[in-house]
């Protein structure tokens, strides 16, 4: 099995696992942030702060010395967000299906 | 101040450089086209000649709406959006949301475009996508704006493009930003008796330190325009909604109330647009009616931000009674955080909060911003030609794209000023720009040297500046006189612009003070 270099995994967690990351944040951030008086603020807020939250994710793995640190973090925000949105889902077609 | 450590530091400045060098052209090409986009508006006024000073909703528009509405399908009253086209006449689109054969969101409906007497011109039938293009009298500013918005490639291609430039840019920002070791110094340093190269690198720095926050605004604000429709709001009501972008569009743009079908006559919108202009301080510059007809309709209206402000302004009528309702934030029924924020994008991104003096200040900020990046593109090089790399086709390619592309906007200028009046506008402004960016890259290809094609591309650049001017009189547009006394001064101010900065361009180059052939390139230090 080929084993992917330190620079290479660098180079995919700053690229594509960055873009990635932060798209599943995004659609996490829909349910975890508070609606606000609007009841809005969850669903534009993720819109607005998405390319800050690439830009963030990018630069962490660039500048972080530690590898595995900048691994953890991606695969932590990635399993979480992406938990949170997958029970959304899991609810919601209950809840179609209950009212059916 | 940020400290990195050295190895820290090259990385960053190869992530600046490479930022740069694989997306400049193109994140160029986008600068330099929104840059004049700033002035879209203006441009499109004094190109099309038009001396009708009064907004199409401060004159009568109650009866033609209720006559185009009398001539629609009902089934497109569920939207009214009503906005000015040309020269202060008004544009409706009487349409309705659905979800096309498949799956994408759409308004589909007919959009009519009327002339000064509220007489319908023309009625297109269609999706908003299939029904909304340029114009023969507005064919120059959509071209500039389409191609700052997304390349003229087709959707969502093009947004996607410049939504990865607008990344770009930020990553070139926020690394250009930790590679200073001396920020301030920096900001101060031109050493004007310095190698030619050291002086392109001051003043790279120079501007490029200057703009860093504005280069961050537009890319930030850039980059959300740009994956906003394209890849953020399908996955957020995917996520929220389960994929309904039409239950996600009412929850934040729409106003939620108890529906109420039964026919009812539409209030006076005259005076609602009255009242309005009195509220929001002028007239509107858009008119959204809900439910065009019945009980529960609902005309919004959207203004300008108020002097000092940065938020447009946006007020709620009953639309059966046209009574006022209440100010109502842009996004959202109530203020929001999130709401205020997506709000102030678009002020943040077109630089109109301020009229003409935020305008002039984001068109210099742009022209600061294409020169980072063209020095920039240019010191990449500088550094490599010293390493004995021959990479002359791509410092031709750097000229014929950093100085032709404003010779091939000035082609097109001048080709929509003589077509326009033909009725062909649409189809020559960006034929000419082909053609002329064809004949930069011709040159590109048979130039004896990089700094005879520099001083050709600029000389034919300023050249074309300065025929601009003399061109639209003889075409037709307004004297001076007319224009000054129709209250338009913006036709006299762009004439002078073009006239002064083609003017110097050629005395400059005719004077061979700005180029400069770079011959001996110095060594530049990798943090350099």
């Amino acid at each position: 099995m080929a084993v992917i270099s330190g620079r290479w995994a660098r180079i995919l967690l700053a690229g594509p696992g960055a873009v990635i990351v932060a798209l599943v944040v995004m659609a996490g951030m829909t349910r975890w942030v508070p609606a606000g008086a609007a009841g809005i603020d969850n669903l534009v807020l993720p819109l607005v702060l998405v390319p800050l939250i690439w830009a963030a994710l990018f630069f962490h793995a660039c500048l972080d010395r530690r590898l595995m640190r900048v691994a953890v973090v991606a695969a932590g925000l990635l399993v979480v967000s992406g938990g949170l949105v997958a029970q959304g889902l899991y609810a919601r077609s209950n809840t179609e299906e209950t009212t059916r | 101040m940020i400290h990195l450590a050295k190895d820290e530091t090259k990385l960053m400045v190869a992530v600046h450089g490479w930022s740069g060098i694989v997306l400049g052209l193109l994140l160029y090409a986008v600068v330099i086209t929104g840059m004049a986009a700033v002035f879209a508006e203006e441009i499109g006024i004094w190109s099309a000649g038009h001396v009708e000073a009064k907004s199409a909703f401060a004159r009568p528009v109650d009866g033609p709406v209720r006559e185009l509405a009398a001539r629609t399908p009902a089934k497109y009253h569920e939207g009214v959006n009503l906005f000015e086209i040309g020269d202060h006449n008004l544009g409706a689109f009487f349409h309705r949301d659905e979800t096309d054969a498949d799956g994408k969101f759409v308004s589909r409906g007919i959009y009519y475009q009327l002339d000064r007497e509220g007489r319908v011109v023309k009625a297109l039938h269609g999706t908003g996508e299939d029904v909304f293009g340029p114009r023969n009298d507005d064919a120059l500013s959509s071209f500039l704006v389409d191609t700052h918005v997304r390349l003229h490639l087709p959707n969502p291609w093009g947004l996607l493009l410049t939504g990865i430039l607008g990344l770009a840019m930020l990553v070139a920002a926020i690394s250009g930003l930790l590679i200073h070791r001396h920020l301030f110094k920096d900001i101060f340093t031109l050493r004007r008796r310095a190698s030619p190269v050291l002086v392109d690198r001051d003043r790279h720095s120079v501007a490029g330190t200057w703009s860093l926050p504005f280069a961050f605004v537009l890319a930030f604000t850039g980059s959300f325009f740009s994956f906003f429709g394209t890849i953020g709001v399908p996955i957020v009501a995917m996520a929220a909604f389960g994929g309904d972008v039409q239950k996600l569009n009412e929850t934040v743009f729409g106003n939620p109330g108890t529906p109420d079908p039964r026919a009812a006559t539409p209030g006076n919108l005259d005076r609602v647009l009255a009242d309005a202009a009195r509220r929001g301080g002028d007239v509107p510059t858009f008119v959204s009616i809900e439910h065009f007809g019945r009980a529960d309709a609902e005309v919004t209206t959207f203004h300008r931000p108020r002097e000092g402000g940065l938020a447009p302004t946006t007020l709620l009528y009953r639309g059966a009674t046209g009574a006022f309702d209440r100010v109502k934030p842009s996004i959202g029924t109530q203020p929001s955080a999130g709401g205020t924020l997506t709000a102030i994008m678009a002020p943040l991104h077109f630089g109109n909060f301020a009229g003409i003096v935020s305008k002039a200040v984001w068109f210099a900020l742009g022209f600061a911003m294409c020169y980072v990046t063209l020095t920039g593109l240019r010191l990449w090089l500088a550094r490599r030609r010293e390493a004995a790399r021959s990479l002359d086709w791509l410092d031709r390619a750097v000229t014929v794209v950093g100085f032709g592309l404003p010779f091939a906007l000035v082609g097109a200028a001048a080709a929509f000023l003589i077509a326009m009046p033909l009725g062909a506008a649409v189809y020559w402004t960006p034929a000419a720009f082909l053609i002329a960016a064809a004949l930069a890259i011709l040159g590109g290809v048979v130039a004896p040297s990089r700094a005879a094609l520099d001083r050709g591309l600029l000389l034919a650049t300023g050249a074309g500046m300065i025929v601009l001017p003399a061109l639209r009189l003889a075409t037709g547009g307004p004297g001076w006189t007319t224009a000054l006394a129709a209250g338009q001064p913006i036709i006299v101010a762009l004439d002078l612009a073009f006239a002064i900065s083609g003017g110097w361009t050629v005395w400059r180059i005719a004077g061979d003070r700005a180029v400069r052939t770079a011959t001996a390139a110095p060594v530049l230090h990798p943090a350099e």
